[in-house]
């Protein structure tokens, strides 16, 4: 098993490798491919470190990344306040959600790309057309998922703690809460994801910094290298983001990572 | 009380109660709208029209041509540029992921490719889309592709992935080759997965379509509402906004429906 899996490693890596040598060989100095549509992995590497250092249009690459965090972190912490309070109470009192999901459904399939101009016609594009966005991006996959964590507790557990003479709000403090935890970080990655996507668009759209507004610019201004930059950041960013969320399930709910373990 | 009376009225059922507190709770948020634009103008149109300008609106963008076009030319060209991407990206998608449940080599070697589309959200996409393409209508059809590419391809490769061994084993036996067991046995049996990326596919790429057509192009609903944003006119961007919505739930009904048509066998298995 594990002579295996350190062969499935080295495999990856070997691929990598080869595709980075494929994309040199490409891009080479007279090669096929004209490095002002897709520069070299070198020119990439090495603008990278520049503009680590130096500002590009207005801010250092750190700084544009703490912009694009910032933006993409409140709008997705202020839907979890939301949606998750708001979710569960949806789950619990019939008539709320009665009330309520017909307004929800009907804005749910509008893309949340779609509300940006309205935003910035709204708002300005300052950063709370932007957090807006983010907002109600991130919004869905917290209430949708907060109502399935209620709606998927075990029968079992709430006619337990009814037994045992738990009242209605102990129950759902410490049943329904505790159980629907797992349920919830994978909400949370899921706002996540939807809401970093967002924000790239928001940013391409209306922004004075942050990776969106980088990529646009570099488009513009055919800076290819630090276009693809752009990107990478973009990409590597959102892994390590969906990556914390799964740690913070071993230290939120380890029951449910050991259970995902077993099978 | 409330639903004393309802009941009263013959409404027994929690679905039928939901229904008519869902149409009351919409009346009071439409009569909300009308208050505070035409009746008692609390918000200034220019920020918030009234539902009547907004329909006004549309009848408008019906009959008089916006930025050269009227309401369904915009919609085909978003249909067109939609279609392009979601084809390329089944055609491609569907052989792709099949390959990489058939062949793990296939896999290892073409993952790093794949994860790059997978993880770099499409949008970001549409500078690079924009510099190789200009306003085209293969920039647009790059997003969407990118956008619907992913799915295809997981849900092709779990599909082909959860076929029972014995069915291909039994093929086999049979005498049949590898490629027809492909064809005649894994294929059929992976279908409805397949058929579940292509619906999630679908819906992704109507999603990145906006996207892209918010920043690039002269024509399509992404760009009036663009363009609604240009000429400060919130009741072309409502326009847009509810087009959009519509026909989004328009295609998402219309692929749901057509299941039954496409993979008969499925209705027998569920």
């Amino acid at each position: 098993m594990g002579q295996s899996r350190t062969l499935q490693v080295a495999a990856g890596l070997g691929a990598i490798l080869a595709w980075i040598i494929i994309w040199a060989w490409l891009t080479r100095p007279g090669g096929p491919v004209p490095t002002l549509y897709f520069p070299a992995p070198d020119d990439v590497w090495a603008k990278f470190v520049r503009m680590w250092q130096r500002p590009y249009i207005g801010s250092t690459l750190p700084d544009h990344i703490l912009a694009s965090l910032y933006i993409v972190l409140t709008g997705w912490g202020l839907a979890a306040l939301v949606g998750i309070p708001l979710g569960i109470a949806m789950a619990w009192w019939k008539r709320l959600k009665w009330i309520v999901f017909p307004t929800f459904q009907l804005i749910r399939p509008v893309p949340p790309l779609a509300w940006i101009p309205l935003t910035i016609l709204w708002l300005g594009i300052g950063d709370s057309a932007r957090i807006s966005v983010v907002f109600i991006a991130a919004l869905v996959p917290w209430l949708m998922n907060s109502m399935l964590a209620v709606y998927s507790v075990d029968r079992l557990l709430l006619d337990a703690a009814r037994t045992l003479g738990a009242n209605d709000r102990q129950i759902l403090a410490r049943v329904v809460c505790r159980t629907a935890l797992p349920t919830l970080v994978a909400a949370a990655r899921m706002a996540l994801g939807n809401a970093w996507s967002t924000l790239v668009a928001a940013e391409i759209l209306a922004a004075t910094a942050g990776l969106g507004y980088v990529a646009v610019n570099a488009s513009q201004l055919l800076d290819t290298d630090v276009l693809l930059v752009a990107m990478f950041m973009i990409g590597i960013l959102g892994i390590c983001m969906t990556g914390l969320i799964g740690l913070t399930q071993n230290w939120l709910a380890p029951w449910s990572v050991l259970g995902a373990r077993r099978d | 009380m409330i639903e004393r009376r309802l009941e009263r009225m013959g409404v027994m059922t929690d679905r039928g109660k939901a229904a008519a507190y869902g149409i009351f709770s919409l009346s009071v948020l439409l009569a909300l709208w009308i208050c505070a634009t035409s009746l008692f103008q609390w918000i200034e149109p220019r920020v918030l029209p009234s539902p009547a300008q907004v329909i006004r609106q549309f009848a408008w963008i019906i009959t008089e041509p916006f930025s050269g076009l009227r309401l369904p030319g915009h919609i085909l060209f978003s249909l067109e540029r939609w279609g392009w991407g979601v084809l390329t990206a089944g055609l491609v998608g569907i052989p792709v992921g099949v390959f990489f449940a058939w062949n793990p080599w296939f896999k290892t070697f073409l993952n790093p490719v794949f994860e790059l589309i997978h993880f770099i959200p499409p949008f970001a996409y549409i500078p690079l889309a924009v510099l190789w393409f200009g306003a085209s209508t293969a920039t647009q059809a790059m997003v969407v592709f990118v956008a619907a590419f992913p799915a295809i391809v997981i849900n092709s490769q779990l599909g082909v992935a959860q076929v029972q061994k014995i069915y291909i084993d039994a093929a086999r036996v049979f005498g049949a080759s590898p490629f027809r067991t492909l064809c005649r046995v894994v294929l059929p049996a992976a279908a409805p997965s397949i058929y579940t990326g292509l619906r999630i596919a679908i819906s992704n790429g109507w999603m990145a379509l906006v996207g892209a057509e918010l920043v690039v192009g002269k024509v399509g609903l992404g760009f009036m509402i663009a363009q609604g944003q240009e000429n400060a006119s919130v009741a072309t961007i409502f326009v847009g906004v509810i087009t959009i919505g519509c026909l989004g739930v328009l295609i998402d009904t219309l692929v749901q429906r057509s299941e039954r048509y496409v993979l008969p066998w499925r209705r027998v298995a569920s």
